[in-house]
């Protein structure tokens, strides 16, 4: 009896709340995350003496500097993510369906280039381009997208893959039974069920594509896009009108995922529906 | 033997990371005084030379580093004063930042920036002038005065904001000009010699602009006003200097706009804008030409000397910058406190001792302000060690160097017996002949509109230009829109 409860006493003191593990994130997310947040957001509503201003926000959208950056980074951020799912969709889908036995291997060599350093690849990068085109100057978007691409096409093909890893086998032999071809069952049951695998390929491509600036200033892009130009303006001890556009993009990006988020819901849940019910 | 020791430092930056920490730890007995130093990343000399390093010079004196300088500070100042003092090392990226982190708080004794943000921070009364005692020529540790170059020394006196000279409240450290560097196998010396090379389309694509606004707005100026510049009567005017420097500074907003407009063009011209990279890049010959720092010059110059490539630096025939960081006391670090105060003046007086202005001009490559005295000739001594030749294998020229040294070019002490084909290289670039130093001008701090106006404009120039965009990208935007929305709709009504 006395044995049994110093082992409960033990187990007791030991013993927390599960809620009290959020604690340690809870302090994190408070002074790295949301505090940050409260400063932009007080920077970009007021003005150099400190005064409440909504300027900051109208001048973004009424200059041709601000608006054409974020055009061009939106060119940037679609541009890569088409070539980067045009390109890891076949590759994902290949190794996913082959019967190789070592599929992790393959896999690997593609991740590979995640482990090394991203700086250093740009630069081996750029000295392969030099190569292939002589002066790098004449096609500064080009390279930028090859230079994106190059970064970002381990985040495309990773979550596409396991996506259609975990496809079951059953619901092709399904489709072909009832009498479709490859093609349809490609079109009408393998891709809808991958959507969700693309849509966080594409959220993990886009979003950083957008401000990665360095793969810019390595590759000799001079244009600013949405990371430079609030650089510049950080630099430039312009600090309100930097952060009305970190605002600005962290808006972007939520209405981004949030509209991402539908879709992949909305498609899985029909798509599933349409094979099964 | 320079060369192989300058690969040795950049090869050990990482040690850099920590020089915040550096602060060492000192006997209990008696409170240290701190000093909180702030300076440029790799603006000092780390010490730990390998034995066979010591530079042994004509007149006795060895130079090696053992110890990191600052380190070396504090023994000098408890032997010479019987005070112990404890220096936090600190280090910044750019003035701009330097400046951003003063304003968020951070509280530095004594900090390095360049000259236009020593003249920002004078206008914003943040600095304490130097103590009498400092210019006190009679006493030996005094070294800053007693050794800085009367060239230097003057340039501080003359230039003034608000009625008082820089040198009240700034000593300077390192200092140099800007140019071109080019390689003289594809650009002619006489293309190279005018800021127009940047928008020369015989070097379409193969030539670099500095990533910064002061000096790219500095160049665009040198271009558009060239015909003023090179002017006969301009250049002999009795207040040519002054009046440079006028020219050179002009933030009207009419020229902000033509800059704009030269700059927008000479962007379809360059490479790209850099302010690391253009280094390694003539090197590797990507390009032919680049904007650069003289500094920086004479460090490319001895790599490509290495793989036996010629480089050559080039100074405009229309005018350059005179450009120099030097040591400022700030208000909100030292304060009231004397004790701080001396020991910051006293870092400032150890690092002007010769023999550690050659430690440091060894390390970072640029030229040092301090040139020695009568008594003194370390540093001259230094750079025939390194330039000087006695004409065995090469052709010889006098080259003189009195302006930098004693204040009087034609100095016979000064004349340095040079090979011929440091002309256009090292040594030109370290110690630019005193006729390139006369169309110097220096870059004066903008007041807050005419800052805002230039930081806007150089936004302008970087920025994507809508227009540029061809219709037909529109229209495939377009379409594709159309079709992700038809697309949707269509699923839509199928539910």
């Amino acid at each position: 009896m006395n044995q049994f409860c110093i082992q409960k006493f033990r187990i007791q003191k030991f013993h927390f709340q599960r809620s009290q593990l959020c604690i340690p994130y809870g302090l994190f997310l408070v002074c790295f995350v949301l505090a940050p947040l409260v400063v932009i957001i007080y920077y970009a509503f007021t003005n150099g003496e400190g005064k409440p201003t909504l300027e900051n926000l109208t001048g973004f959208f009424s200059s041709p500097n601000t608006i054409g950056t974020l055009v061009y980074s939106l060119g940037i951020a679609v541009s890569t993510t088409c070539v980067c799912l045009l390109l890891a969709y076949p590759i994902a889908y290949i190794l996913a369906r082959s019967k190789m036995k070592h599929k992790s291997v393959v896999l690997m060599i593609f991740v590979m280039p995640m482990w090394i350093n991203f700086t250093l690849r740009i630069t081996a990068l750029k000295e392969i381009l030099t190569v292939l085109e002589g002066n790098l100057a004449y096609h500064p978007f080009l390279n930028t997208l090859i230079g994106m691409t190059y970064d970002f096409l381990p985040f495309m093909i990773l979550p596409i893959y396991t996506t259609l890893l975990k496809l079951d086998n059953s619901l092709l032999e399904a489709a072909a039974d009832l009498g479709a071809d490859t093609v349809q069952t490609f079109m009408k049951v393998t891709f809808p069920l991958s959507v969700p695998g693309i849509i966080s390929g594409i959220v993990m491509v886009f979003l950083p594509s957008m401000t990665n600036y360095v793969v810019l200033d390595m590759l000799y892009n001079s244009t600013y896009i949405m990371g430079s130009l609030i650089g510049a303006y950080f630099s430039a001890y312009d600090w309100h009108n930097g952060s009305m556009i970190a605002l600005i993009l962290l808006v972007i990006i939520l209405l981004f995922t949030l509209f991402t988020n539908r879709y992949a819901d909305e498609d899985a849940g029909s798509s599933r529906g349409g094979v099964l019910g | 033997m320079r060369k192989s020791k300058r690969m040795h430092r950049f090869a050990g930056m990482g040690v850099l990371g920590l020089c915040g920490l550096l602060g060492q730890s000192v006997s209990a007995q008696e409170k240290p005084i701190v000093l909180r130093v702030c300076s440029w990343e790799e603006y000092i000399d780390l010490g730990e030379w390998d034995k066979d390093e010591a530079i042994e010079l004509d007149n006795g004196t060895v130079i090696y580093g053992e110890k990191p300088l600052y380190e070396e500070f504090e023994d000098w100042y408890r032997e010479t004063y019987g005070k112990t003092v404890r220096v936090e090392y600190s280090c910044f990226g750019t003035n701009e930042d330097l400046y951003n982190q003063l304003n968020m708080g951070d509280s530095y004794d004594l900090v390095c920036p360049s000259e236009y943000m020593i003249m920002k921070l004078i206008a914003e009364d943040r600095l304490i002038p130097y103590s009498d005692n400092f210019f006190d020529t009679q006493d030996a540790n005094n070294f800053y005065i007693r050794n800085v170059s009367p060239y230097i020394q003057k340039t501080l006196e003359t230039n003034e904001l608000h009625g008082q000279s820089w040198s009240t409240y700034a000593a300077g450290y390192m200092w140099g000009i800007t140019g071109v560097l080019y390689n003289p196998a594809l650009v002619t010396e006489e293309e190279a010699s005018t800021w127009e090379i940047f928008g020369n389309p015989k070097f379409n694509r193969q030539i670099t602009l500095k990533d910064n606004v002061r000096d790219s707005y500095f160049a665009a100026l040198g271009i558009l006003k060239k015909d003023e510049l090179t002017d006969e009567a301009f250049i002999k005017s009795a207040d040519y200097t002054e009046r440079l420097a006028d020219v050179m500074n002009d933030v009207r907003p009419e020229t902000i706009a033509q800059a704009q407009e030269l700059l927008n063009q000479l962007m379809d011209n360059v490479y790209s804008l850099e302010t690391d990279s253009g280094k390694a890049d003539m090197i590797t010959g990507k390009i032919v030409a680049n904007y650069q720092w003289s500094g920086d010059a004479v460090y490319a110059m001895e790599q490509a000397d290495e793989d036996d490539f010629e480089l050559r630096f080039a100074v405009p025939k229309e005018s350059t910058n005179l450009w120099f960081d030097g040591w400022v006391m700030l208000k909100n670090g030292i304060r009231t406190d004397a004790d701080r105060q001396h020991a910051a003046e006293a870092f400032v007086n150890f690092l002007s001792r010769t023999d550690n202005a050659v430690r440091n001009m060894y390390y970072i490559g640029y030229t040092s302000s301090i040139a020695g005295n009568a008594q003194d000739n370390t540093v001259y001594e230094y750079l025939k060690w390194c330039y000087g030749a006695d004409g065995e294998e090469e052709e010889l020229m006098e080259y003189p160097v009195g302006y930098f040294f004693s204040g009087e070019n034609s100095d016979a002490r000064y004349m340095l017996q040079s090979s011929v084909s440091q002309m256009g290289r090292q040594l030109y670039s370290q110690y630019p002949p005193q006729e390139v130093m006369e169309r110097t001008a220096i870059m004066r701090y903008f007041d807050a509109d005419a800052n805002k106006a230039i930081n806007q404009m150089w936004i302008n120039v970087r920025c994507f230009d809508i227009e540029e965009v061809p219709m037909g990208v529109w229209l495939a935007l377009l379409a594709a829109l159309l079709f992700m929305v038809s697309m949707g709709f269509r699923k839509s009504r199928r539910r």
